[in-house]
């Protein structure tokens, strides 16, 4: 039984880069991550002091997306492919130049036979997990910003279902899909992650950063930053917006001046009882709110920027990746034995 | 009869004057007086001609220098030399960014300069500045004068030299415009010691300065009968009272007249839609054409800070941002100036304060770093595909080349024929153009 009150870190491993994304495998306690070394790397947690064991060389620059899927690992990276991996040999099983710019997030579709990747070439595509066909490409945000400078297009998720994905840009936009159908079925606009200003700061470092959808599929959550107050720090609110998209309407802001920066990665709990938020600033953090009260229930600060997260519900933990570290929480109600 | 002899009395007392300064000039002492003196108008340029002036190299380079300009692009908050001239692809401290070939073998850049690439030849790079300071103001204050210690007197910065070097007392526009649209580092600048007549037009709010048209409830006529009117009592005053200060009160009152009539340099409407295209439409590229229409005009020297480089959160979107805009208007003002035939007495300039870490904080940021950065010189004087300084592997420090800021500033001089080693007299006080000890970079000058 998830207890978010029982929110702690299990296990950290310190190391040389920057992990930018992680993912499970699957049985096991251990994980994947993807870094700044080009490196997809695992990590076995189960023993008292994790080893790194770097995959084939393949990607040649920052790994940003690692998910499992039905075809095997697929890592999405600034250098432009999508790769499939043999998760036991670590080699290459396949290799996709997928996007003209760099990818910035990949997801796979509750069953894994699906994986949406974006990047900043403005689209999100659609795979095939176990042929690596493109089975759509979906457009909606624009490629430059409307003060003429070239946009990002940051984030991607699947609904529980599985029917549709959302995509967040760096202006606020977020597009709805029913990619069964292949249209456009929604969008909704968080203008305030969008840090531009023509005076205090000619340029933009916000932007959103992460999407879900509730666990009924009736609520979008967008993350991001709110309004910086430093020039150039991450030196915002943590912020959080949520909307009934079918309605196009905002219903809840959730900020959060405590822990602050970026929220990279979001999560709904069970019966959408919580909503977990997760990024940082120079430090890291784990925000979950209440939703009933749409109050912090709890909080913990991370180790430095977390970029990513995994959450495993049958073993109750979360997954970090972060600025030189991988750490394992716990969120059930019998804390485990430290592994 | 020698150059420098009793003039013959067929010239005038302003001929008079400019021989006197003439000596000056060439005892050494006052270059600046000569210039201004010798700005009268024509029938100087006729005395000049009559004595056989231009016989004389020292005066051919004064007035070649007068033909010059520098435009500085002040990259305010310090921006990245490794997402610009001096990329690590493949190190830790490398970034995302991949290097792409220049036009000029061997040498590289960030991919985000593409533009900039194929113009090398043009530019020059210098990849091993070590300015040993790494606060916004203190940094600002060596970069903007050159002079690393604090001299104990209010020294000029780069524009007031240059305007104080290549200005002409008998000029329409402006010696020198500093546009700081930006709130970011937002520092004026100054004269100095050379005193408020080589103090910038300083335009924050707005690209067309303020207060440069006439009153609406004064009608043409009668604005150009006042002035008429005050030119002829001046005249006659002074006409009994041969004296400097009276002198330079009317020369002020020429100024502000040719200031109001070239405030349509800074009205970018004047241009085309399709020159504007060019440019773009941000800030920063209209600014540029600005930039390009008062150098055309004859302003000596002008400042455009862009600002919000002090990237120490998202470093890499940051410069994604401002590096694609600093790529695109740089080499589209290097193909304007170019095709006017401006290039090659113009020298564009791109500095700020200070470089970036080439560590990755936790934010994804990068932050301030003094000890081995970058800087690019574009068009006169520089020798075109060179690339001056080393930086070790991760760009931690200067292997190869170290410049201060007084070696760069030398190399500016140097680059637009203005003698590095000349000195400045503040009472009976020697004060070098030139920091201490600074010395241009031979190896890439023309």
């Amino acid at each position: 039984m998830l207890n978010f009150n029982q929110l702690k870190s299990l296990k950290e491993v310190g190391t040389p880069e920057i992990n930018f994304a992680i993912t499970k495998l699957p049985d096991r306690d251990a994980v994947v991550v993807g870094n700044s070394a080009g490196q997809l790397v695992e990590f076995d947690l189960s023993v008292d002091k994790p080893q790194p064991r770097s995959f084939q060389t393949a990607h040649t620059s920052y790994v940003t997306g690692v998910v499992s899927s039905q075809g095997g690992l697929v890592s999405g990276s600034y250098d432009r492919k999508l790769i499939w991996w043999d998760p036991l040999e670590r080699t290459v099983l396949r290799e996709i130049a997928a996007h003209d710019k760099w990818i910035r997030q990949i997801v796979s579709n509750p069953d894994g036979s699906l994986i949406a990747s974006v990047g900043d070439d403005m689209h999100c595509k659609v795979w095939d997990a176990v042929t690596g066909e493109l089975r759509f490409v979906l457009d909606d945000h624009a490629a430059i910003t409307p003060q003429h400078y070239p946009s990002m297009l940051f984030t991607v998720a699947f609904s529980p279902d599985g029917r549709l994905l959302a995509t967040g840009d760096k202006v606020g936009h977020v597009a709805i899909w029913d990619f069964v159908e292949g249209r456009k079925i929604g969008a909704v606009e968080s203008p305030g992650m969008y840090t531009w200003d023509p005076r205090a700061r000619r340029h933009s470092i916000g932007g959103v950063r992460s999407v879900a959808f509730s666990r009924d599929g009736q609520t979008l959550a967008v993350g991001g930053i709110g309004a910086i107050g430093n020039v150039d720090h991450l030196d915002g609110p943590a912020r959080v917006e949520l909307f009934d998209w079918r309605n196009s309407l905002s219903i809840a802001e959730l900020t959060d001046t405590a822990m602050k920066g970026l929220v990279e990665q979001l999560w709904f709990s069970p019966g959408d009882t919580h909503l977990v938020t997760a990024g940082g600033d120079n430090n890291g953090f784990i925000t979950i709110y209440d939703l009933a009260t749409r109050k912090v229930a709890k909080q913990e600060k991370a180790h430095q920027h977390l970029h990513g997260l995994a959450v495993d519900e049958a073993s109750g933990k979360f997954y970090s990746a972060h600025h030189g570290r991988v750490v394992t929480w716990n969120i059930r109600d019998e804390q485990p034995q430290s592994t | 009869m020698g150059l420098f002899s009793s003039p013959p009395a067929a010239l005038g007392a302003s001929a008079i004057r400019n021989i006197e300064a003439a000596k000056n000039l060439r005892d050494g002492v006052s270059r600046r007086g000569f210039l201004q003196a010798s700005a009268v108008g024509a029938a100087f340029a006729a005395s000049m001609h009559q004595l056989d002036i231009l016989q004389s190299p020292v005066f051919a380079e004064e007035l070649k220098k007068q033909q010059k300009h520098v435009i500085l692009i002040w990259l305010a908050g310090g921006a990245s030399q490794l997402e610009t001239w001096d990329p690590k692809p493949g190190r830790a401290t490398g970034g995302p960014f991949a290097a792409i070939q220049t036009s000029t073998p061997g040498v590289s850049i960030s991919e985000l300069m593409p533009k900039m690439a194929q113009r090398m030849q043009h530019t020059a790079i210098i990849r091993s500045l070590n300015t040993k300071n790494a606060d916004h103001g203190g940094a600002a204050k060596i970069l903007e004068t050159g002079r690393a210690v604090d001299q104990g007197i209010p020294c000029p910065d780069l524009g007031a030299m240059i305007a104080h070097e290549l200005g002409r007392a008998d000029s329409q526009v402006p010696d020198y415009v500093s546009m700081y649209s930006s709130t970011e580092g937002r520092r004026q600048g100054g004269s100095g010691f050379l005193g408020g007549r080589y103090a910038p037009m300083f335009l924050t709010e707005q690209m067309i300065p303020e207060n440069t048209s006439r009153l609406e409830t004064l009608s043409d006529l009668d604005h150009s009968a006042r002035g008429d009117l005050r030119a002829f009592l001046a005249n006659k005053f002074r006409s009994g009272r041969p004296d400097l200060s009276v002198d330079s009160h009317n020369s002020a009152y020429q100024r502000v007249r040719g200031i109001m009539s070239s405030a349509s340099l800074f009205d970018i409407e004047q241009e085309s839609l399709a020159m504007r295209a060019k440019y773009g439409p941000t800030q920063f590229g209209e600014q540029c054409l600005v930039a390009r229409r008062l150098v055309e005009a004859g302003v000596p020297f002008v400042k455009i800070a862009r600002a919000w480089w002090d990237s120490h959160g998202q470093n890499f979107e940051t410069h994604l941002e401002l590096v694609t805009e600093l790529d695109h208007v740089l080499a589209t003002l290097i193909d304007d100036l170019a095709d006017r035939g401006l290039l090659e007495h113009t020298l564009i300039a791109t500095f700020g304060e200070f470089g970036r870490t080439p560590q990755i904080n936790s934010s994804l940021g990068r932050d301030h770093f003094a000890s081995a950065w970058s800087a690019s010189l574009h068009g006169a004087g520089i020798l075109g595909g060179s690339v001056h300084g080393k930086t070790d592997a991760d760009g931690q420090k200067v292997i190869e080349g170290e410049v201060r800021a007084s070696d760069l500033f030398a190399t500016i001089f140097q680059a637009i024929g203005i003698d590095y080693r000349k000195e400045y007299h503040v009472g009976a006080r020697p004060v070098p153009i030139t920091d201490f000890g600074g010395q241009p970079i031979r190896g890439i000058l023309a």
